[in-house]
């Protein structure tokens, strides 16, 4: 008997408007669980598989249906079908990654689906909150912070260097030295894949994500907002995830030991734990905002 | 493990690269000249195909090398410990965060990233001579 996974893989093709991005987008994901949708985005330059330990974690599948795609020019997502993308500088802007992560979800009809997202994935779901926060149940930033400078550089696809290599190498020590190999060396591997949309990724990132001097607006009662961040991130540190969560209202701040930039993909099991306590959370804020579910 | 004598650290780290099963295996191409500057201490390593071809602890004024890093003494033995403190735990983590600064032709770092992060990670099994 065959070994399957419980994890289904399947392509959704819809529109995104938006003047500079948008257009047809055919685009892979992945899932698996019943209950609440969870959405997850992966990191810039990557793909969903970075998400395999939570898709397969019956204790997190039992309540939650995890969704994991791959954003367009990633992993099996295509580029755009009806632009000439390759007549184009890629450079990923946070009105279209937040039309399309809206577009996504209205394509799979998820209704108030909780996001979650790490690295500039975590970036966007701080967005969401602040751009669309009746959208979305809930918001786990991972990783994430309202600035995050350093990191759009040229190296990412030098065609002098082997871009695969600088992509994965490059990222290799935003993990921390104590998660597995097995699991750290995976996620070299997928940074290898990916080397064409990284910088451009890290465009959003870096440059056209920030949220200074804009904490304040987002509504963490609206749109509970639950951030982790991993001791060894040195893109987001701690420090700087806690002083963002400190400036949205009723933000909590979880910070993960022993586990870096990738926590989901370098630490699987690890991750998973301090993620049920942030699902868990987010449970306690809705059902008091709904009335005590009795 | 952290602070040695340089003559020793000097045969550790040849020894430790040129034994290294990743290096063996992805090394070929892994060519290059650079310098490590830990404030008091400053070494040039020559690589040729993965392997250390000689290891420079007294460096003079015109001696040649296509990249250097440079960073406090405190930055390279957090980064020789056996599991390094956070922002201690590699090249980019301590260059964002611990005052290490990459110079000089980093095309040729680039060029040898994968090799040379490995290569660095070495200083945790045998320190760093300062």
């Amino acid at each position: 008997m065959a070994n399957f996974s419980p994890v289904t893989g399947r392509y959704v093709t819809f529109e995104v408007d938006d003047p500079d991005l948008g257009g047809e987008y055919k685009v892979f994901f992945l899932e698996n669980g019943r209950g609440q949708p969870l959405v997850c985005q992966h990191t810039a330059g990557c793909h969903n598989h970075q998400w395999r330990g939570v898709l397969e974690d019956p204790e997190i599948t039992s309540s939650y249906r995890v969704i994991a795609y791959d954003l367009p020019r990633h992993g099996k997502s295509d580029p755009p079908n009806n632009r000439e993308w390759w007549k184009e500088e890629y450079r990923l802007t946070t009105d279209f990654y937040t039309r399309f992560i809206v577009a996504f979800c209205d394509a799979l009809e998820l209704e108030r689906p909780i996001f979650m997202g790490s690295s500039f994935g975590g970036n966007v779901a701080l967005q969401l909150a602040y751009r669309y926060p009746d959208r979305f149940k809930a918001v786990i930033p991972v990783e994430a912070a309202d600035y995050s400078p350093g990191f759009f550089l040229d190296w990412w696809q030098h065609p002098h260097a082997n871009a695969a290599q600088v992509c994965a190498s490059g990222v290799w020590d935003l993990m921390a030295p104590q998660s597995p190999d097995r699991d750290r060396w995976k996620t070299w591997f997928y940074y290898t894949q990916g080397s064409e949309a990284f910088r451009g990724d890290l465009y959003f990132y870096s440059v056209d994500h920030d949220l200074r001097g804009k904490l304040g607006e987002i509504d963490g009662d609206r749109c509970p907002v639950v951030m982790l961040t991993g001791d060894y991130d040195y893109l987001t540190t701690p420090q700087m995830t806690e002083a963002t969560a400190k400036q949205i209202k009723n933000a909590e701040f979880m910070e993960m030991k022993g586990i870096g930039h990738f926590p989901m993909s370098e630490n699987p099991p690890l991750f998973n734990t301090y993620l049920r306590r942030a699902l868990e959370l987010i449970q306690r804020k809705t059902a008091k905002v709904t009335g005590p579910a009795r | 493990m952290s602070s040695v004598a340089p003559t020793k650290w000097a045969e550790d780290f040849a020894s430790a690269t040129n034994q290294d099963a990743e290096l063996n295996v992805h090394g070929k191409f892994f060519t290059c000249t650079y310098l490590l500057d830990m404030g008091t201490r400053k070494v040039i390593v020559e690589m040729h195909r993965g392997k250390v071809e000689n290891v420079n602890l007294d460096p003079q004024p015109l001696d040649a090398y296509q990249f250097a890093l440079r960073a406090p003494e405190e930055t390279w033995r957090g980064m020789a410990k056996e599991v390094p403190e956070p922002m201690y735990h590699g090249i980019w983590a301590a260059s964002f965060r611990k005052g290490l600064r990459m110079e000089g032709d980093l095309l040729v770092l680039m060029q040898n990233l994968r090799c040379f992060t490995r290569q660095i990670e070495l200083l945790r099994q045998t320190g760093v001579p300062v």
